[in-house]
């Protein structure tokens, strides 16, 4: 996939939750003592500008109709990489993007409630905007006080500094490298802080990062 | 993209949709209750290995007295021939390249403690040789019924898991209607269908020899990693 002037292949997609206080305290969830990781599946990515589907089955269905937008800043791996100690975690990085981790929240919910696997309320297709860029991390001093906005229809929803990270970049990549090998063009999205709610068909989408740019998606209904 | 090589063929998964709960008495000794719904998960990519090679013991899991409990779980899988979405029942061989035997190693301590705080089941299903599968790729057009498959799992010539895969909850046709209601599926993507009763611990040091009839066996030493 082609963000910006960078082409990647990526093998997966790894979200951290609940990884800014504000959002935390909004959720009602436990502040962590480890990273909490999640998978989203390559079916969700779309790039800046395609349309965000909503899924028909959930809009009808009176249980599930909640889609949630969530801005965070995401890193890109730059090579194979297992064990990463925190003082090489940037030699690993090719850069950072935008990413909108979009949530089928009541189904989320619920299966949170149940005690059930975090995902099919992630993976629906096109649930996972990205860019519009790669920014390299030279480009970056510093990753961790970046603006982080998002925007509904030009109403801003989100706004938020990467300073707010409870998990910073670096622990990260020690953290999840422990566990699991990450392959060239991985993507990993940091969490996002708070302010979440619901999107609608119709809705245009800006979740946007200082230095990086803007990402841009219009919500559309499933079949139109 | 990732490829592997399973007996004649080579796929491109780009992803690993596993069931659980799918065999009542699974069902039973893990103390969960009877789903209404598939419940599904999924295992990156970095789990794959082939019949043969070694599934290797993590060290931060071994040494840690909360989490040093790593089971087999054997699993009938199937791969998808071509992408598709929204597919029905009776539609859904057409959309399945063929069958596969499947371990879906499992961190057991692990899993129990995220999911009793309500955390993902990710971490514990996804460490790298964590997704044993092989021996080849058996065509939908080999198998009449997949659904009258005995399966079974050995630990050092010992057999500790012994089914058939008749007694799955939710059969193949269903399985692939429901989730491609989530997800677009495409070629090469990996579904595991849930293991029967019979889990347990695998050590450093063990053999484990998966079958499932008309398919074959997958065989694996369990190594323990060694840290650098």
């Amino acid at each position: 996939m082609k963000l910006g002037d960078h082409t990647i292949t990526p093998t997966k997609i790894i979200c951290v939750g609940t990884n800014y206080m504000d959002h935390i305290k909004e959720t009602g969830l436990e502040i962590p003592k480890e990273p909490v990781l999640f998978p989203k599946t390559m079916n969700c990515l779309i790039l800046n500008n395609e349309p965000i589907i909503y899924p028909k089955f959930l809009y009808n269905n009176r249980k599930l109709n909640r889609v949630d937008y969530e801005v965070e800043l995401a890193f890109i791996i730059k090579e194979r990489c297992k064990n990463v100690l925190l003082n090489e975690a940037y030699d690993n990085i090719l850069g950072y993007t935008v990413f909108n981790d979009v949530t089928a929240r009541k189904m989320q919910v619920k299966d949170i409630v149940s005690k059930l696997p975090w995902f099919r309320s992630k993976s629906f297709d096109s649930f996972a905007p990205i860019g519009p860029r790669i920014a390299e991390i030279a480009e970056i001093d510093d990753p961790h006080n970046l603006n982080i906005e998002l925007k509904v229809n030009g109403k801003i929803k989100q706004s938020s500094n990467t300073k707010y990270l409870l998990f910073k970049i670096p622990e990260l990549l020690e953290y999840i490298t422990k566990l699991f090998t990450l392959e060239a063009g991985d993507i990993i999205a940091t969490g996002t802080p708070a302010g979440i709610g619901p999107i609608h068909p119709g809705d245009k989408i800006e979740a946007s990062i200082e230095k990086i740019g803007t990402l841009t998606n219009k919500v559309i209904m499933e079949g139109d | 993209m990732l490829s592997i090589k399973i007996g004649e063929d080579i796929i491109y998964p780009t992803k690993i949709v596993c069931l659980g709960r799918n065999y009542l008495k699974h069902i039973k000794e893990t103390n969960a209750a009877t789903p209404k719904e598939p419940v599904f998960f999924v295992k990156t990519l970095n789990t794959l290995v082939t019949d043969g090679n070694p599934i290797v013991y993590p060290n931060i899991l071994y040494n840690s007295q909360e989490y040093n409990r790593v089971d087999h779980e054997v699993e009938l899988a199937f791969i998808i021939s071509k992408t598709c979405k929204n597919i029905l029942v009776e539609n859904a061989y057409d959309y399945i390249l063929g069958y596969s035997v499947f371990l879906d190693i499992t961190a057991r301590k692990m899993q129990i403690r995220d999911r009793n705080i309500k955390l993902p089941w990710y971490r514990s299903k996804n460490f790298d040789t964590f997704s044993p599968i092989g021996p080849r790729i058996v065509p939908t057009s080999e198998i009449e019924d997949p659904h009258n498959l005995d399966l079974q799992l050995e630990i050092n010539g010992e057999i500790r898991q012994q089914s058939n895969t008749k007694l799955m909850l939710f059969k193949i046709p269903k399985i692939l209607e429901y989730l491609s209601k989530f997800v677009t599926f495409v070629a090469g993507d990996i579904i595991a269908t849930g293991t029967p009763s019979g889990i347990g611990a695998i050590q450093p040091g063990d053999v484990i020899k998966a079958s499932i009839e008309k398919i074959g066996h997958i065989s694996h030493g369990v190594l323990l990693e060694k840290v650098k």
